[in-house]
């Protein structure tokens, strides 16, 4: 075999192992785009229905369509959902929203306080967050269930089956990101903020005019990486949220899987609808997730 | 007394863990007297305590003990923009996301003056550090020296009465270096401020101190003038870091033989001896049979001396480096080796058989057990 023959081959192999962990990724989301224009709630049999039926996503979307009910007469029913699927889609995307923001602010402000400032038993409780950090937030599920109840009693709207109390319960979990944004923090140099101190800047107005600025990409990533997971959650909002008007899009499509009937096609509807904010929100945040932005300021 | 003197008095940092327990003392009490306008240069070898020193001045550093006055006040409890001071950091310390412009304009713009003195004084100084054309530019735009000499701007608009520099040149390559040398000394002719300056190279030091205080381990070695400092060091480790190359130094001990006081070099044999006449037999007097070291100077080893008293020794050129006017010559001599600076374009051979007069009148005599000059 000649040289260009062996690179042929070489490069032949890496194309077809590339291709075939592209199918293993793209044909499970295939197969529920499928599923969302499908008639019927059967399992998946053919990549590509046989006939489209727009059924799925008219009652994802509020819009009121006919159902055939017996095939024999032809008599049909109007089918329009009892809460509208959108409100889930609203509530998740106003959950994932408040508690990505809490997350910025407040893993922004402790990673800074990690990074900068110096106290007693910092590094003891920089090594607990991680370790913290370690058990699944359902864990703790009964004990985020008090917790609400117990709140609920003296401020409702911080109590249990509230979007406020499921939001509170996403803020705990930011010990990754402040591990995270102080990594990032401790990468730019401090004789910045020295020299911003020197011109007379207070510690917050260093944090926010020098520290912020600098520190944009960082901070689109753990917006991205937060709102995603908050887009997504499920046991924590299921416990949360009781009634059908506080769901959230995970919790509202699981509800379309009853033990007796699974409406796997409103669910794959729904599925594919909540990717629609993720997307939005990466292609947002992507711009600030450009590298070199301290550059130029110091000399390394 | 006048508003740009800075008084050190005691200082002592240590610097502690997360917990407020002292893990290590980077200034052991120093006191240092600074008068309004001097340039005054911290120059020691890494981990000397100079740049904790400036940080205190600045402010960015707490004070163990001791205190700082700038202009007669004392500083200790003072946020570093209420000192009156200005500083230029080694990596620059831009704020890489603003232009030029809000760079130098930063300080102004927080301390609430008026629109158009911002942009008059930012113009005027970025002018005179012929920048004013790179204003709308983001610093990574910029080269080592213009940036540099944007973090020079941006301190002088501050017009401060004490400027700090820690290291400012020691990013940039040798040519800019000199360039910036000049220029920053331009500018203290120019200010008249007192200025601060950390480094740790000597001929930076030499070059721009009106006095220079050497530091080794947290501590003041000596403080003076560059020539008193090259000419009269107070200590073997001052006569070891002024001067490049540096002072030759022979450790030995005071004998007295026939015909007076002689330098005897500790060796297992050919060790050197010089006989030891005038001001040095004075200096010497006390230290008969003790261990002292023998300084002297590369320029005051010759091959031929007009004036003093002459010592000359015969040795063996292991190494000639011809700058053109001068040679340094790395000699084997006695236990040891010697460098010369010997003037004159003759060329040196290796293995060369030379014999160099020691000029007698410009020898420093150590105490080996104290370090300290013999006086």
């Amino acid at each position: 075999m000649t040289a260009t023959q062996r690179l042929r081959a070489r490069k032949a192999a890496a194309h077809t192992f590339l291709i075939c962990f592209l199918v293993l990724i793209l044909v499970p989301f295939v197969m529920v785009i499928s599923a969302s224009l499908r008639q019927g709630n059967f399992a998946p049999s053919r990549l590509i229905p046989d006939k489209i039926s727009l059924d799925h996503w008219k009652f994802v979307l509020g819009i009121p369509y006919q159902e055939v009910v017996n095939p024999a007469t032809g008599q049909t029913r109007t089918v329009k959902a009892d809460t509208p699927p959108l409100r889930w889609f609203w509530n998740s995307i106003k959950i994932s929203l408040l508690a990505s923001a809490g997350i910025i602010f407040l893993s922004g402000t402790s990673a800074y306080a990690f990074a900068r400032l110096r106290f007693a038993f910092r590094h003891a409780t920089l090594s607990a967050l991680l370790i913290l950090q370690m058990f699944p937030m359902v864990l703790s599920l009964v004990a985020f269930y008090v917790i609400l109840d117990f709140t609920g009693q003296y401020a409702k709207w911080l109590g249990l089956n509230t979007q406020t109390g499921l939001v509170m319960i996403y803020l705990g979990g930011i010990s990754n990101y402040i591990w995270m944004i102080k990594g990032y923090f401790e990468t730019i140099p401090p004789s910045m903020e020295e020299s911003a101190r020197i011109d007379g800047a207070s510690q917050f107005q260093t944090f926010v005019r020098i520290l912020l600025p600098i520190s944009l990409p960082i901070f689109a990533v753990v917006f991205i990486l937060s709102f995603i997971s908050y887009m997504s959650e499920y046991p924590v909002a299921s416990v949360v949220l009781q009634s059908s008007e506080n769901w959230t899009l995970a919790v509202g499509a699981n509800s379309f899987l009853y033990e007796q009937e699974k409406l796997w096609g409103r669910f794959a509807a729904l599925a594919v609808l909540s990717g629609v904010p993720i997307t939005v929100v990466f292609l947002l945040c992507q711009k600030f997730v450009i590298g070199g932005l301290t550059s130029g300021g110091v000399k390394e | 007394m006048s508003e740009g003197s800075v008084e050190i008095k005691e200082l002592v940092k240590t610097y502690t863990d997360d917990r407020g327990r002292p893990t290590f003392t980077a200034v052991k009490n120093i006191s240092l007297p600074i008068q309004d306008g001097e340039f005054m240069v911290l120059v020691g070898p890494s981990g000397c305590g100079k740049s904790t020193t400036l940080r205190m001045v600045a402010g960015l550093e707490k004070i163990t003990s001791g205190t700082i006055s700038i202009g007669g006040r004392v500083v200790n409890d003072l946020e570093p923009k209420d000192r009156g001071i200005a500083m230029v950091f080694q990596n620059y310390a831009l704020y890489p996301h603003m232009s030029i412009f809000n760079n130098m304009a930063f300080g102004l713009q927080l301390a609430k003056k008026r629109k158009d003195f911002i942009s008059d004084t930012v113009g005027r100084t970025s002018k005179a550090l012929g920048l004013d054309h790179m204003l709308e530019r983001k610093p990574n735009a910029l080269s080592g020296g213009q940036r540099q000499r944007v973090a020079l701007g941006r301190a002088i608009v501050r017009s401060p009465k004490v400027f700090l520099f820690d290291e400012p040149l020691s990013n940039l390559d040798a040519k800019m270096r000199v360039q910036m040398r000049s220029e920053i000394s331009r500018l203290h002719a120019q200010l008249g401020s007192t200025m601060i300056y950390v480094t740790h190279d000597q001929v930076e030091a030499m070059t721009m101190g009106d006095r220079i205080c050497v530091m080794r381990d947290g501590l003041i070695m000596q403080v003076a003038d560059p020539l008193t400092l090259y000419r009269q060091p107070e200590n073997l480790f001052v006569a070891g870091f002024i001067g490049s190359p540096p002072m030759n130094l022979l450790k030995g001990k005071v004998q007295r033989r026939e015909g007076g006081l002689f330098f005897v070099e500790t060796a297992e044999k050919n060790g050197l001896v010089f006989p030891l006449r005038g001001y040095l037999e004075s200096l010497a007097g006390n230290y008969v049979d003790k261990d002292v070291v023998f300084g002297i100077r590369p320029e005051h080893l010759s091959d031929n001396i007009k004036e003093g008293a002459a010592a000359p020794i015969t040795s063996t050129v292991e190494i000639a480096e011809p700058m053109g006017s001068e040679s340094l010559v790395y000699l084997k001599a006695g236990a040891g080796n010697l460098i010369a600076r010997i003037h004159g374009e003759h060329l040196y051979h290796l293995g060369e058989q030379v014999t160099v007069q020691l000029n007698m009148d410009k020898v420093n005599l150590f105490d080996a057990a104290t370090e300290n000059v013999i006086r």
